[in-house]
């Protein structure tokens, strides 16, 4: 539906995850989102570069990752795959 | 009048204290000592509460309300929510005399920051925290930042913010001595594919302007500029706001380790010489 729902969902999955502490880890809930089928797709499967690619806070990217057990070595092959273009663009002023 | 009797700055990566031992030892040795000198200066101030400033990381709001600054009111503030941490989870005790006074002092000054009660403080207070007081039981007024969504202040707008900070904590007249903090940075990247980078060449150019007090050119810098060191990088807002609010004092730094395992610059930074004070 929007970008703004898909980061609800998966903000609320986090603090569901943390409310948990070290009993069963809850899976996510993707009802009540109006999420699109390729948005439920790509939380629940999950598919960080597709979430990546739609625009996702990185905060949130890697508060879901580390719940995921990533390391910092998966992040370049999980989320350069999703293709995204950098916005960064220049030389800035530190560079020699 | 309270006087801001010791101030610094110092990087908050979470692993420096879930899992400390994973850094080089000699890059652990001196960032920590660096803040084992930072606890022995509390120690001689006699400090009788601290002001720590330190970004947003959606503990405390979200995107369906996310203030640029939020103070934390309550006579206590639970820490942290991160259980990995390796952090105790407790109630640390604040200053509400102080932080309604700092807040209305903003306000009066032209600042606008958000109110909160109920605020927790999460890692970026509590493993800077944690190294000044492991008993947790100096009082702290905890301050967040909106650091990473934009629309973002710029740097100019948090040093305005941090002159208008410093004056507030000086005219508070129910303490004497109290500390400000800010914690965040240096570079290091979140949640994208550079995650593990550092920017080593940004860093030493960073601190380098903290040192000689001169931040004009980090406070021209455009917010799309400063993004290219790292997207939490931006953190470093928080130690813009502590040097303006130390008048540009030069700070020392008393450590800068890029440590790649913790995926972020670490360094720490202190204030010795209240430069608006001074100038009062």
């Amino acid at each position: 539906m929007t970008l703004y729902m898909v980061q609800r969902c998966l903000f609320d999955h986090l603090r569901r995850l943390e409310a948990a502490g070290d009993g069963p880890k809850p899976d996510i809930v993707t009802e009540g989102y109006n999420l699109t089928d390729e948005e439920k797709r790509a939380v629940t499967e999950p598919d960080i570069g597709a979430i990546y690619a739609m625009g996702a806070h990185p905060v949130i990217i890697n508060g879901f990752c580390r719940a995921l057990g990533y390391k910092r070595a998966d992040y370049r092959p999980l989320l350069e795959s999703a293709g995204v273009a950098t916005t960064a663009k220049g030389k800035p002023r530190w560079q020699k | 009048m309270a006087e801001i009797v010791m101030a610094y700055a110092a990087a908050h990566a979470p692993m420096m204290t879930a899992d400390p031992g994973s850094a080089p030892r000699q890059q652990a040795e001196n960032f920590f000592g660096a803040l084992e000198k930072v606890r022995d200066v509390a120690k001689e101030t006699d400090v009788q509460a601290i002001v720590m400033m330190t970004g947003e990381h959606f503990t405390n709001f979200f995107l369906d309300g996310l203030p640029q600054i939020a103070i934390g009111l309550d006579n206590e503030h639970l820490g942290p929510p991160e259980v990995w941490l390796q952090v105790p989870k407790k109630m640390v005790p604040s200053d509400a005399g102080l932080a309604a006074h700092i807040t209305a002092s903003l306000i009066e000054q032209g600042q606008q920051p958000a109110l909160s009660y109920g605020m927790k403080i999460d890692h970026g207070f509590m493993t800077v925290y944690y190294w000044l007081d492991n008993s947790m039981e100096l009082p702290m007024v905890p301050i967040v930042l909106n650091c990473t969504t934009p629309p973002l202040m710029t740097m100019q707008q948090f040093y305005d913010f941090g002159v208008t900070l410093g004056n507030a904590i000086r005219s508070y007249d129910g303490l004497e001595r109290v500390g400000l903090v800010a914690g965040g940075g240096l570079s290091h990247f979140v949640g994208e594919p550079r995650v593990g980078d550092i920017d080593e060449e940004f860093d030493h150019w960073f601190l380098d302007r903290l040192a000689t007090g001169d931040l004009s050119e980090i406070l021209s810098m455009p917010n799309d500029e400063l993004a290219l060191a790292g997207n939490g990088t931006g953190e470093l807002r928080a130690w813009v706001a502590l040097a303006a609010a130390m008048g540009s004092a030069p700070g020392k730094v008393l450590s800068y380790e890029p440590v790649y395992e913790w995926i972020n610059g670490m360094g720490v930074v202190l204030y010795d010489g209240d430069n608006a004070k001074v100038q009062a």
